[in-house]
C-alpha cells in the first residue's frame, strides 16, 4: 500500500516536474475566460435586441438560451476532461517501458500490481478533480452571469466523472499492452467509436431504424463514454428542453432519458474489469 | 561457501527465439563475478531474469537463497541497467530519494545515505540539478549511486563504465573494490576485458545462452600459455618433435609459436631444441590475456 501511494505521488511529481499541470491549468483558464466572455456578449446582445424591439426579457425567457449555452459549455468540459484523462495516462506505463526507466524501478521491492494501481490512482487523482473543478467553475460561473442553474449538476458531474474514469482506465490497459503511440491511436479510435455509436443510435431513433439503434446500443456497452455524457446531459436540461427533445428525438449531442441503474452498474463493473486486465497484463509481461 | 546466486538450466525464449539456452551458474557470496560473452549471448536477459524483470521459460534460480522475485531479496539488491535512462525531469537528489523510498528506506536513513552515495560516485554538489542537464557520464554515475543506495548485498552492474572516461573507469574500479571489502557480491557484465581482469575474482564465459567456461580468473589464465621460440634452423623433424609437447599455432623459417597448458613444459621445449642441435636463440613465454581467452572460447563455439 505504501508503494502504491508512492507511485501515485510520483505521478503528481511528474506532472509538476514536466510542467504538465501548469500547462493544463493555464489553457483551462484561457478556455473559461473565452467561454464567459462569449456568454456575456451573447446575453448582452439578446437584451439589446429585445430593447430595440421595445421589450424586456423576463428571467423565464432567458432560461432556454442560458440552458443551451451551459449545455454546450458542459459538452466541451466533458470533452476536455476526457481528453485530459486519456492524454495524461497514455504514456503512464508505456512511457516507462519505452524509455527504459522501468528497468530501475521494477527490481526494487515493489509488487507489479502496486505499480499499476499506483499509476491508476495517480492519474485519476489528477484527471477527476480537474474535471470536477472545471465543471463547477462552468456551472456556477454561468449561474453568476445568467442566474440560471441546471436542475441537477451533481448527478451530471457524477456521470461525467464515471465516463472519464472509464476512459482513463482503458487507456491504462492500453498503456500496459502497447507502446505510447499505439495506445494513443487505439484510444482515439475507441473514443471515436463511442461517439459514432451515439450518432448511429440518434439517427436510428430519428428514422426509426432498429438495426442502427441496435448498433448504437452495442457500442454504448462497449464504449460507454458517449452514452454517459447523454445521461449526464439529461440532468443539465430544464423540463422544457427535455420535452422538446422527447418529441424531436435524435439529437446527436444530448440525451433526453436518464440512464438505467443496470447500465450504470455495468459501466462500473466494466471499468473494474478493465483495471484488473491492466494489472494482469502488466504482471505477465517481460521487460 | 554460501552462494549469492545459483541458476540451474535457466532458459528463456521470446516467442520461440531462444535468448538463453541452458544456463547453470554459481556466484559465491562476497566475490566479484564477471559475466562475459559476445553481443547477443544472453547476458542482459540473464540479469533481467535474476532481477525479476523477465520471467524464465524454464529452469530454476535462487538469489540469496530465495527464489527469484522474492520481495525480501529485492530489498537487498542493487542494479545499474545497461541502457541507463532515468526520469530526467528530476533532480539528482529527488531521483535518489524516490529510489530510496522504493527500497523502503525511511526518510532519516535517506537523509544520511544520499550524501554518502553522491560523494562515492563524485556527484556531491550537483545533486540539485536536473538529470536532464547531466552529461552521459554523470547520468551513469547517478545510476550507480541509485544502485548502491540501500547497502545492497548483491549488486548487478551491466556495463557500468560504458559512458565513462578513463578516470571515471578507474573510480568505478575503486568503488567495486570498496564494495568487495564490505562483503558485497558484485555481478559484473562487461565487454571491457581489461577491467574485468583488474576487478573480477571469478568469471563465466557465456555464448549462445550457455556457460562455455567458468572458474577463478587466475586459474583460467594460468591454464594456457603461449611460447615463442627462435631457433637457428627450423626443420620438420624439430617441428614435429616440438609438436609432441605443445600445440603448434604458427611457424616461420626460424620461429615457432606454441601453446601449452603448463609452465612445466618450458624446460622440455628448450631441451628438445638443444638436443636437435638447432641452436636456441630465444624462448619467450607469455601469459594469454583474458581477451585471447575470450576470442578463443567464443570463436570455437561459433565455428
Amino acid at each position: 500500500m505504501r508503494n502504491l501511494l508512492l507511485i501515485a505521488q510520483f505521478t503528481w511529481q511528474e506532472a509538476l516536474g514536466r510542467r504538465l499541470l501548469w500547462a493544463i491549468i493555464l489553457l483551462t483558464l484561457v478556455f473559461l475566460f473565452f467561454y464567459f466572455l462569449g456568454l456575456n456578449f451573447l446575453l448582452d446582445s439578446f437584451e439589446r435586441r429585445a430593447a430595440q424591439l421595445g421589450r424586456e426579457l423576463s428571467p423565464e425567457q432567458m432560461v432556454v438560451p442560458s440552458a443551451v449555452l451551459v449545455l454546450m459549455g458542459m459538452y466541451i468540459v466533458n470533452f476536455l476532461g476526457s481528453l485530459t484523462g486519456v492524454f495524461t495516462t497514455i504514456a503512464s506505463i508505456s512511457g516507462e517501458v519505452d524509455s527504459g526507466t522501468l528497468q530501475s524501478i521494477l527490481p526494487k521491492p515493489i509488487r507489479r500490481w502496486e505499480f499499476v494501481l499506483g499509476k491508476w490512482l495517480g492519474h485519476l487523482s489528477l484527471a477527476l478533480p480537474y474535471l470536477l473543478l472545471l465543471s463547477l467553475a462552468l456551472v456556477y460561473g454561468s449561474y453568476i452571469l445568467t442566474g440560471y442553474l441546471p436542475p441537477n449538476p451533481p448527478a451530471a458531474m457524477a456521470l461525467m466523472l464515471l465516463s472519464v474514469l472509464f476512459l482513463l482506465t482503458l487507456t491504462l490497459l492500453g498503456s500496459s499492452l502497447f507502446s505510447t503511440l499505439t495506445t494513443g491511436v487505439v484510444m482515439f479510435m475507441i473514443y471515436g467509436l463511442g461517439w459514432i455509436g451515439g450518432i448511429l443510435a440518434s439517427v436510428g431513433a430519428f428514422t426509426n431504424t432498429p438495426t442502427l439503434k441496435r448498433l448504437g446500443e452495442i457500442s454504448s456497452y462497449l464504449v460507454p463514454s458517449d452514452q454517459l455524457w447523454r445521461g449526464a446531459s439529461v440532468f443539465l436540461q430544464p423540463e422544457i428542453m427535455l420535452g422538446a427533445q422527447d418529441s424531436a428525438r435524435g439529437n446527436p449531442f444530448v440525451g433526453s432519458e436518464p440512464l438505467a441503474t443496470g447500465y450504470l452498474l455495468w459501466v462500473a463493473a466494466y471499468t473494474m474489469l478493465v483495471l484488473v486486465a491492466a494489472v494482469w497484463v502488466f504482471r505477465r509481461r517481460d521487460f | 561457501m554460501t552462494l549469492a546466486i545459483q541458476t540451474l538450466n535457466l532458459r528463456k525464449a521470446f516467442n520461440g527465439r531462444v535468448a538463453v539456452e541452458d544456463l547453470s551458474l554459481e556466484v559465491r557470496a562476497g566475490e566479484v563475478f564477471g559475466f562475459l560473452g559476445p553481443n547477443g549471448a544472453g547476458k542482459t536477459t540473464t540479469v533481467k531474469m535474476l532481477l525479476g524483470l523477465t520471467y524464465p521459460t524454464s529452469g530454476q534460480a535462487t538469489l540469496l537463497g530465495k527464489p527469484l522475485g522474492s520481495l525480501e531479496t529485492r530489498r537487498q539488491l542493487g542494479f545499474l541497467p545497461e541502457l541507463f535512462r532515468f526520469h530526467d525531469w528530476m533532480t539528482g537528489k529527488e531521483f535518489l530519494r524516490f529510489h530510496g523510498q522504493l527500497c523502503g528506506m525511511p526518510a532519516s536513513a535517506l537523509q544520511r545515505r544520499i550524501p554518502e552515495v553522491l560523494e562515492l560516485v563524485g556527484l556531491l554538489g550537483r545533486e540539485n540539478e536536473r538529470i536532464k542537464g547531466y552529461s552521459k557520464g554523470m547520468q551513469q554515475r547517478i545510476g550507480l549511486a541509485q544502485a548502491l543506495l540501500n547497502h545492497p548485498r548483491v549488486v548487478f552492474l551491466d556495463e557500468p563504465t560504458s559512458a565513462l572516461d578513463p578516470i571515471g573507469r578507474r573510480e568505478v574500479r575503486e568503488i567495486i573494490r570498496h564494495l568487495k571489502a564490505e562483503g558485497t557480491t558484485i555481478f559484473l557484465n562487461s565487454h571491457l576485458l581489461s577491467e574485468v581482469e583488474l576487478t573480477c575474482d571469478r568469471v563465466a564465459f557465456v555464448d549462445k545462452g550457455r556457460v562455455v567456461r567458468s572458474g577463478a580468473l587466475k586459474e583460467l589464465l594460468r591454464e594456457r600459455l603461449e611460447v615463442e621460440l627462435r631457433v637457428g634452423a627450423l626443420n620438420p623433424e624439430l617441428l614435429s618433435e616440438l609438436g609432441r609437447h605443445a600445440r603448434v599455432l604458427h611457424h616461420g623459417p626460424d620461429t615457432v609459436l606454441l601453446e601449452t597448458e603448463s609452465e612445466d613444459v618450458l624446460p622440455i621445449l628448450a631441451q628438445t631444441v638443444v638436443n636437435s642441435g638447432a641452436g636456441l636463440f630465444s624462448l619467450s613465454p607469455r601469459k594469454i590475456s583474458l581477451e585471447d581467452l575470450f576470442v578463443k572460447l567464443v570463436s570455437k563455439e561459433s565455428s
